[in-house]
């Protein structure tokens, strides 16, 4: 028996390919019960995210099967026109190889992601339910997450933020000791400030003040991030209470100045203030960051810092690859074992 | 086996969880695993070091708080019992990793420096010399906890500032809930503080006069920690400066115990 891997991902196919061939979540298990009877696999998983499709079997011929799942890629998504080109195909020791790659993140287009383990065990489990896992794929699928389990703590691979947001709100919890309690105001909306305010809100930020010269911009922003959508001219009165500050305005000049921070610090008992400049030309005055409990990062301090944590993330894969290729020779004797 | 001989091997379990603490700040290691080992070597550390202040206090009949040597390493001890109450409760990251230098620095000094004098004849016996001397004691250990808290607060301040997040960065805990563990660790070590001066001053009334130079130690270590924490809680001192204050005012306690120990002599 040999294991085969048919799929796509990110690297192999255009985004228009992939959107054709991902199978609906609520589909998975269907699909998974009729792969059984339409391709010679004794077992099968269908993995599907936004960014690969891949089906996992067990057969005692791996080239038929994977001209199978091919052609039922083709035939389940009613597609008019060949994608051969993009698909990819693994057999065996690559089979297992690649699967820890993947749940271990190394095969992301972020470097490092742990969603991708979440998305897996959720097409284990839709296998599992569907009686389409036996012994190997059980065994392939559970030392896959014990392997991505042990990396993670291991290593530094999923360590740091990648996206300036994400950067952003690693920093706030940094300074802050609980982010439910924390006020947030973006000053002037744009798609920077949007991901950055929704990036804190999903870590719990609790309030978010919306400021800005267009009343129904500023209005459906804060809709969208559940907060308050305030006028410009107001921030100053509201600033004490703010926490952190997301600015990202066209102005020419500095809209917060040392000069207008130091009786707002005075006015909120000096309590630590995160400032976040995004716009260009800057909004903060730099010297802002000299006073003490103001932190101001702005848009090159968070970039750069996305980028060391990358750099630090590239440097880990060797170390990865290395934890991973003694786990698939083990692996893949015991598949031998089982199978000869 | 001596008293000392546990001491040494406190010392070495102490040095081994600071040995343990600098691989983890250079690999940026955060495991549990590596977290409970730390603790285990802190926790073993600790018995050593209750293992030798008992074999002590056996020797000379009475709690060994006769010289500054016994003192520094009772300070010590009490230091590590009051992390291994509050760090659990509190569950900071890292904090054991920062007490273990500290400690590790504290009883070497004490071990290495000639502190370990003969012992003074034994005051008259009063349950108030008991209480002030123990509750003095607990009271620096809480004021050397706030110490290291505020060295990690003043460590994650300079990271933040720096626009470059180092290793340490991801380890430590908030600023802000830094600032607020510092403060009430102040608060509890100001009272015991308090409660020790007037167990002295009752004594005082009891048994005889305390030596001069320790009396005036006293109140100005009281007044150092008056002032400091009127300024965290009532005048807006957070961050960088309030830190800095606190790390001092320990270093203050320390030194200005050992100098009018000295002077005694």
């Amino acid at each position: 028996m040999n294991l085969v891997i048919v799929g796509l991902n990110h690297c192999s196919a255009p985004v228009a390919v992939r959107e054709r061939v991902a199978f609906p979540r609520a589909q998975i298990g269907e699909a998974t019960c009729e792969l059984l009877g339409a391709a010679p696999v004794a077992e099968v998983a269908i993995l599907s995210t936004c960014n690969r499709v891949e089906i996992y079997a067990l057969a005692a011929d791996a080239s038929q099967a994977a001209l199978a799942l091919r052609r039922y890629l083709h035939t389940y998504h009613k597609l008019t026109e060949p994608i051969d080109a993009h698909l990819y195909e693994r057999h065996n020791q690559d089979c297992i190889a690649h699967l820890l790659n993947v749940v271990c993140g190394l095969d992301s287009m972020v470097l490092g992601e742990t969603e991708i383990l979440g998305q897996v065990k959720d097409a284990y489990a839709a296998a599992q339910t569907a009686g389409a896992t036996g012994a190997a794929l059980n065994r392939l699928f559970q030392k896959a997450f014990a392997a991505a389990k042990h990396i993670r703590s291991t290593t530094a691979i999923t360590r740091g933020s990648t996206s300036v947001a994400n950067v952003a709100v690693e920093l706030a919890e940094k300074i802050f000791r609980d982010l439910t309690q924390s006020t947030v105001m973006v000053i002037g909306t744009g798609a920077m400030s949007e991901a950055t305010a929704k990036a804190l809100r999903s870590r719990g930020a609790g309030t978010i003040l919306v400021c800005g010269r267009d009343r129904e911009r500023s209005g459906a922003l804060a809709n969208q991030l559940g907060g308050r959508a305030i006028h410009y001219d107001d921030w100053p009165v509201e600033f004490p209470k703010v926490d952190i500050v997301i600015s990202a305005t066209a102005s020419p000049h500095p809209i917060v100045t040392r000069e207008k921070l130091v009786p707002l610090m005075k006015a909120r008992h000096n309590r630590p203030l995160f400032l976040i400049d995004i716009g260009v030309p800057r909004d903060i005055e730099v010297a802002c960051d000299e006073l003490e409990n103001v932190y101001v990062y702005n848009m090159d301090d968070l970039q750069q810092i996305a980028k060391e944590n990358l750099a630090a993330r590239e440097r880990e894969i060797n170390i990865c690859r290395e934890l991973i290729a003694e786990r698939v020779a083990r692996l893949a004797e015991w598949l031998e074992e089982r199978y000869k | 086996m001596t008293d000392r001989y546990f001491l040494w091997m406190a010392f070495v379990f102490y040095v081994g969880a600071s040995a343990l603490t600098l691989w983890r700040l250079r690999s940026e290691r955060s495991q549990s695993s590596l977290h409970h080992i730390n603790v285990i070597l802190i926790v073993v550390g600790f018995l050593m070091q209750l293992v030798g202040l008992i074999l002590r206090g056996q020797n000379l009949h009475r709690c060994p708080l006769t010289n500054p040597f016994e003192v520094t390493v009772f300070i010590v001890w009490a230091l590590v019992l009051f992390y291994l109450v509050i760090g659990p409760s509190y569950r900071v990251s890292f904090l054991g990793a920062f007490t273990a230098p500290v400690v590790t620095f504290i009883l070497l000094t004490g071990l290495l420096t000639a502190t370990d004098t003969p012992h003074t004849p034994a005051l008259k016996h009063s349950p108030w010399i008991e209480f002030h001397a123990g509750i003095g004691i607990l009271a620096c250990g809480a004021l050397a906890l706030a110490f290291v808290v505020a060295a990690m607060d003043f460590v994650q301040d300079r990271q933040l500032k720096s626009h470059h997040p180092g290793p340490t960065f991801r380890l430590l805990p908030a600023v802000e809930q830094l600032d607020v563990i510092g403060v009430r660790l102040l608060m509890l070590g100001f009272i015991l503080l308090t409660a020790g001066m007037i167990g002295g001053a009752i004594s005082d009334k009891i048994v005889g006069p305390w030596p001069l130079p320790k009396v005036i130690w006293a109140w100005m270590t009281w007044l150092v920690y008056a002032a400091l924490l009127a300024a965290r809680t009532k005048g807006n001192w957070h961050g960088r400066r309030a830190a800095m204050a606190t790390m001092a005012a320990f270093v203050f306690l320390l030194t200005t115990y050992w100098g009018m120990s000295w002077l005694a002599r």
